[in-house]
């Protein structure tokens, strides 16, 4: 079953009197324990699909969707405070940069502790205090970390990035989520710190069957751990499947191109050869171009291309393309 | 800490010494001859002069007179004023309490309305409250404080009656003076119209108080509310968002204590500006404090009075900011270990 159910969710940004289509219809479903992987270039708006799933965009974004269910819940139906209330109950997030992610002048104890809501707790309120301490030591010791005392009582400055990023994930634990989103949480990162994060993430979703929709542009990485890929492009779904499919079948010429960009992913590519890549760059939000976006950059583009294409299902294999690779397999 | 607490020492050491450095000057620049304007003794007769050249190192190297004008200043010695032929240390002693007094009063007025209404601005961005208090702010801000004062007194005093126009306390009140801070020396003394005398005492500084602290208030209020904005947009509140924490507990959590922080920074700076509004002030209200006399005493040309409420009023103003870095850094983790920096 779908714990997460989004069909075609648009992400408006209002500025002054124009209105900027940020993301544009994009559709994402996960299954309970499943680990999926969401890539595309910076810019493509996976941040924006993060946060509107967390509601935490402030009034200058506005969302709409056309389903936007959790767990048998339409989410569309309830008020913001509470599709907040529901949402952060069972899903969590952690973003890139986790020293900036962490209130600098509280320690990072108070902060973990504030995390552990009350429904865990109880006894009276002078109990509580020492279990939520109690709780947060525990969390830190879920991910990794031995010295509890020390961590507790450190401020962010103190401790090193890969060590916020775990506290984060401690604290992402705290309410025990269903569902954690996972904002590219190796951002300027040493590889190793890198790997350790994602081996954390990967055990935490095999051990407490936790669901982790991993954000990403960084192809390599996402063949190791995820199951199943969404690629998106400038804020429009591209292609979704098996990790599997999209590397070894990938039907949308974007998806093609990434994979041809990626040493790793591409495991086709003769020795010495250069790699190649889409000529030109992003769009930036003020001049997207009609109709399907990768029009410009695409070397299969005709002219159907200036109407969005409406994303096509071959088996499990989502595609939004006129003109899919599918045939040339 | 400790090493954050030697560095402010040291700093307000080499402060103070650049000060006197300045005062010491300042009687070599004056006109008239160096060694009355540092001593006050216009009178003097030869014998007199005499005794002064030798007490002051006259007739030595200017480094032994500044030497021996700083042995002056530590014994406490500031000379005479020339208008009055008393000793300036302890008119400043007299006076500089109802400054301290009158400022912190002040201070304190600007800062408990100023922060949190700029922070109810911040929080209601781009709303009619926001702009409600930013244009009242605006106006504040550029009403000139001489002019309010009077208006004050015009409104309150004399139609309306309730507050009084000038001094500190009512004359029928005797209140013994031992800190000099009039508050404190009520509440010491052992008078059985002491709550009287406090209530006189707060209705006479509540009008000067409220008229130095206006603008102060104004500029705490576009500080408060860009540094609550700043705080907010911040990546560490959409994560507390995404935490599932309330939007008040949000606020109150995470969001005061930083853009506390950086408010708090601009209070020293601010401090300078309030005294000066200060000095201003006493003299409408006749607030028997530093300022007026200080004023006075450049009418009357009194360079030794100039000099020694110079180096007292700079001194206050160093403490406060001090005082403000100490709060800072007890703030602001970031900045208790930091290894560099004034």
């Amino acid at each position: 079953m779908n714990i997460l159910d989004i069909r075609n969710l648009s992400i408006v940004l209002v500025s002054g009197n124009k209105r900027i289509l940020a993301v544009d219809r994009v559709s994402l479903s996960m299954k309970e324990g499943e680990l999926r992987g969401l890539v595309g270039e910076s810019g493509s708006g996976k941040s924006l699909l993060a946060q509107a799933i967390m509601g935490v965009l402030d009034e200058k974004w506005i969302v709409d969707a056309d389903r936007f269910h959790w767990r048998g819940t339409d989410l569309m139906r309830l008020s913001v405070a509470e599709r907040k209330k529901v949402i952060s109950k069972d899903v969590a997030i952690i973003f890139q940069e986790p020293m900036s992610c962490l209130d600098p002048t509280t320690t990072i104890g108070a902060q973990l502790e504030e995390a552990v809501d009350d429904e865990q707790l109880t006894g009276y309120f002078w109990q509580k205090k020492k279990q939520r301490k109690e709780a947060a030591i525990k969390l830190l010791h879920k991910v990794g970390i031995q010295k509890h005392t020390f961590c507790l009582k450190s401020y962010p400055h103190q401790l090193t990035e890969a060590l916020c990023q775990r506290v984060m994930i401690a604290m992402a634990l705290a309410r025990r989520p269903m569902l954690l989103i996972a904002d590219e949480p190796t951002a300027s990162m040493e590889s190793t710190n890198q790997s350790q994060i994602f081996r954390l993430l990967a055990s935490l979703n095999q051990l407490k069957n936790m669901s982790l929709l991993l954000i990403s542009h960084d192809l390599e990485n996402m063949t190791h751990w995820t199951n199943r890929i969404t690629v998106m492009y400038s804020g429009q779904f591209v292609e979704a499947g098996t990790t599997k499919q999209i590397f070894s079948t990938p039907f949308h010429p974007y998806t093609r191109a990434l994979v041809d960009s990626s040493p790793y992913a591409n495991s086709k590519l003769e020795p010495k050869s250069y790699l190649s890549a889409l000529p030109g760059s992003i769009p930036i939000l003020q001049h997207l171009p009609i109709g399907c976006r990768l029009g410009p950059r695409c070397p299969r583009a005709q002219q159907a291309c200036v109407d969005a294409p409406k994303a096509k299902n071959h088996h499990g294999h989502l595609v939004s393309c006129h003109f899919s690779l599918k045939e040339t397999y | 800490m400790l090493i954050f607490t030697l560095r402010r020492i040291n700093l307000f050491i080499f402060t103070m010494l650049l000060l006197t450095l300045l005062s010491f000057s300042l009687s070599k620049l004056f006109p008239g001859d160096s060694l009355i304007n540092l001593s006050g003794q216009i009178n003097a007769t030869a014998e007199q002069r005499d005794v002064l050249a030798e007490a002051y190192s006259h007739n030595d190297s200017i480094i032994h007179q500044y030497w021996a004008y700083l042995t002056h200043l530590f014994d406490g010695d500031l000379g005479l004023s020339m208008a009055s032929h008393l000793p300036v240390s302890s008119e400043i002693m007299n006076l500089l309490p109802a400054t301290v007094e009158l400022s912190m009063v002040s201070l304190l007025i600007a800062m408990a309305i100023g922060i949190p209404v700029g922070f109810i601005a911040a929080v209601n961005h781009k709303k009619f409250t926001d702009n409600a208090i930013l244009s009242i702010a605006m106006i504040g801000y550029s009403v000139p404080v001489f002019w309010l004062g009077l208006l004050a007194i015009l409104v309150f005093s004399i139609q309306l009656g309730w507050l009084p126009s000038a001094g500190r306390i009512s004359l029928v009140y005797e209140i013994k003076a031992v800190t000099g801070i009039q508050f404190i020396d009520i509440l010491m003394s052992d008078n059985e119209y002491k709550w009287q005398a406090f209530q006189d005492a707060t209705a006479h500084i509540i009008m000067p108080a409220c008229v130095v602290a206006i603008a102060p208030m104004t500029i705490f209020i576009r500080l408060a509310r860009t540094s609550m904005m700043e705080v907010l947009d911040t990546s560490y509140i959409t994560a507390a968002k995404a935490k599932g924490l309330t939007f008040w507990q949000i606020i109150y959590r995470h969001a005061v204590r930083n853009a506390l922080i950086n408010v708090i920074r601009h209070v020293g700076l601010q401090f300078a500006n309030l005294v000066t509004l200060a000095m201003v002030t006493e003299v409408i209200f006749s607030w028997p404090g530093i300022g007026r006399w200080l004023i006075e005493s450049i009418f009357q040309r009194d360079y030794t009075a100039i000099q020694g409420g110079l180096i007292a009023l700079s001194s206050f103003i160093f403490i406060v900011h001090i005082v403000t870095d100490f709060i800072y850094a007890g703030l602001n983790p970031l900045a208790r270990d930091r290894k560099h920096g004034a």
